[in-house]
């Protein structure tokens, strides 16, 4: 395997975005080929983008093509659209990077994004509903906030987890974000503020929740020889891992409070890479609702099962903490555009080690960091890792 | 200038209705045929491997556990438990968003995981304040009216 680097990335603001789909690709391709002046666009041969259902929301297939058009990009590798639902941006890192390992490819591109704030609300939870067993449970109204509040009434009851402490969670996330300019949400919350917005589905309120949301962000991926001539600050790809253990209908799911596919990944991930578990500076984990964040401290082994609410509760996530968790200000104050999340989640992994992050966010001497996507109802889980030293370094 | 005409209306894609993949029209539309077959005769069913004895949900054609093909059609136990429950109260998709809000739920039937299933449900009879983890439900058929030409049956959960 060679080793694979990412030497730029670009990204658009996060919001409610009156734009479209295609003006989003442009605004995240720009923003790449401004930050990686130096790349010559013939070099780039392969192409990766990240989309869960633009044929949905946009009523648009074929979108890899597409996208090579807006940008101005000929393909003579590899050219793939990815999807697996809120984790599709990670999988098209992932599979850059596996066509760069092992020399099929030299320098990608790789764009995630996903438009899906429509006139018809209901229209784009009718999207939502299709991410489960569509025939069993998306028909019993299995959406994301009905699903993940039984996951939190189960972290409740078994560990006597809190509504204040997912709270916290929030509060943490909104303070950085109000530090990213691109991010969705400009807003501090209080713990009082997010516990009082609206009920969505008990026990989450409005503020438990990371939103629909419009965005795109992209990043050039290079092979070792060419990354050296792109950038002094590379960020090489140490590792990265998927689990699902043959669950995705309610039946296969066991107990919700324990994400053991989460608990594998993070195994293998660290058997992979050398890393453990207090190694790591920064975690990119997919905060899309407040409870989330606190069951993959545990399952990444950031703390003991069950005591996530207590990691929180006592700033060990924050920055200065045990563990920078989310510094960017996670999906709760970014937005999720599910095709855009894990490359929103890489690029600011790039923007931290290389120092261009406002200084209250900033992890300071960071080296080592990983991201975590999930998708769906938790059934599938993404680890990647991220270092300023190549993987041979950090194995030792 | 031309003018192209479009209807006023225009009627809603049947892909939108969250029950158009009950294919319940014969046994040639779907290899689970006999589980839409028993829920319009009353009863919720669900296959069972006649080689390792595992129970499958939802119901299928081979058994995940083993692979056989050598399923049996089995009673899924009237009566289970309450694992965990939501309302869905803002955010319905469409279809669903005449009805809401409704308790979304799981509850488990028969010795789960061993010899038993977890499913999904939603109740109608109950509101979110009246429930809690651990009380016993049962599921029942309900009739699904609507754009349909047959008719068509699904199930709920209701507290015991």
């Amino acid at each position: 395997m060679r080793n694979v680097a990412i030497v730029g990335g670009g990204i658009t603001r996060f919001g409610v975005r009156e734009v479209g789909w295609k003006d989003l690709v442009q605004e995240a391709g720009k923003a790449v080929f401004d930050d990686v002046s130096n790349l010559d666009r013939k070099d780039i041969d392969s192409l990766f983008v990240g989309a869960a259902q633009p044929e949905r929301w946009v009523y648009q297939t074929h979108v890899a093509p597409l996208v090579a058009e807006l940008l101005g990009v000929d393909v003579r590798r590899v050219i793939a659209r990815t999807e697996v639902a809120c984790a599709s941006g990670q999988a098209a890192i992932r599979y850059a990077w596996l066509s760069i390992a092992t020399g099929l490819s030299d320098v990608a591109l790789v764009l995630g994004v996903e438009k899906m704030n429509t006139k018809h609300m209901n229209i784009s939870q009718t999207c939502m509903v299709n991410v489960g067993n569509r025939e069993f449970d998306g028909v019993n109204g299995f959406t994301a906030p009905p699903f993940f509040a039984m996951v939190a009434q189960r972290h409740m009851h078994d560990y006597g987890t809190t509504k204040e402490q997912m709270a916290i969670v929030r509060v943490k996330n909104a303070k950085y974000g109000v530090m990213n300019p691109y991010a969705q949400f400009q807003k501090e919350v209080t713990v009082e503020k997010v516990m009082g917005s609206r009920m969505i589905s008990p026990p989450l309120s409005l503020l438990d929740c990371s939103a629909m949301t419009d965005g795109a962000a992209a990043l050039i991926l290079a092979s070792e020889d060419i990354a050296r001539k792109l950038t002094d600050t590379p960020v090489w790809i140490v590792g990265g891992v998927q689990v699902v253990e043959h669950s995705h209908t309610v039946n296969q799911m066991g107990d919700l409070s324990e994400w053991k596919a989460l608990r594998k990944a993070a195994d293998e991930l660290y058997k992979m890479t050398g890393i453990e578990a207090k190694d790591i500076d920064i975690a990119e984990v997919h905060d899309c609702f407040t409870i989330s964040e606190i069951i993959e401290y545990e399952e990444l082994g950031f703390c003991k099962k069950g005591e996530g609410g207590k990691f929180i509760e006592e700033g060990e996530s924050y920055i200065g903490g045990k563990v920078a968790v989310n510094p960017g200000g996670g999906l709760l104050a970014n937005g999720h555009p599910l095709g855009a999340t894990g490359i929103r989640q890489a690029w600011e992994i790039l923007m931290q080690f290389r120092g261009e992050v406002p200084e209250g966010r900033y992890v300071s001497g960071a080296r080592i960091a990983i991201a975590h996507n999930l998708s769906g109802m938790a059934q599938l889980h993404h680890l990647m890792a991220y270092s300023v030293e190549k993987p041979q370094n950090l194995k030792g | 200038m031309k003018k192209i005409k479009l209807p006023d209306l225009i009627e809603l894609p049947p892909l939108l209705d969250p029950w158009d993949q009950q294919e319940a029209s014969g046994a040639d539309a779907t290899g689970i045929y006999e589980f839409y077959r028993n829920l319009a005769e009353g009863d919720l069913t669900t296959t069972k491997c006649r080689d390792c004895g595992k129970i499958g949900f939802p119901p299928a054609i081979i058994c995940t556990n083993c692979l056989s093909d050598n399923l049996e059609w089995v009673r899924i136990p009237e009566v289970g438990e309450l694992y965990a429950f939501s309302e869905m109260r803002l955010g319905a998709p469409m279809i669903l968003d005449q009805i809401a809000p409704f308790i979304v739920a799981i509850a488990r039937f028969g010795d789960y995981p061993e010899n038993g299933v977890q499913m999904s449900g939603m109740i109608f009879d109950s509101g979110y304040d009246e429930l809690k983890i651990g009380d016993r439900v049962k599921w029942e058929i309900i009739e699904i009216k609507g754009p349909a030409e047959r008719k068509r049956y699904w199930y709920c959960f209701k507290k015991v």
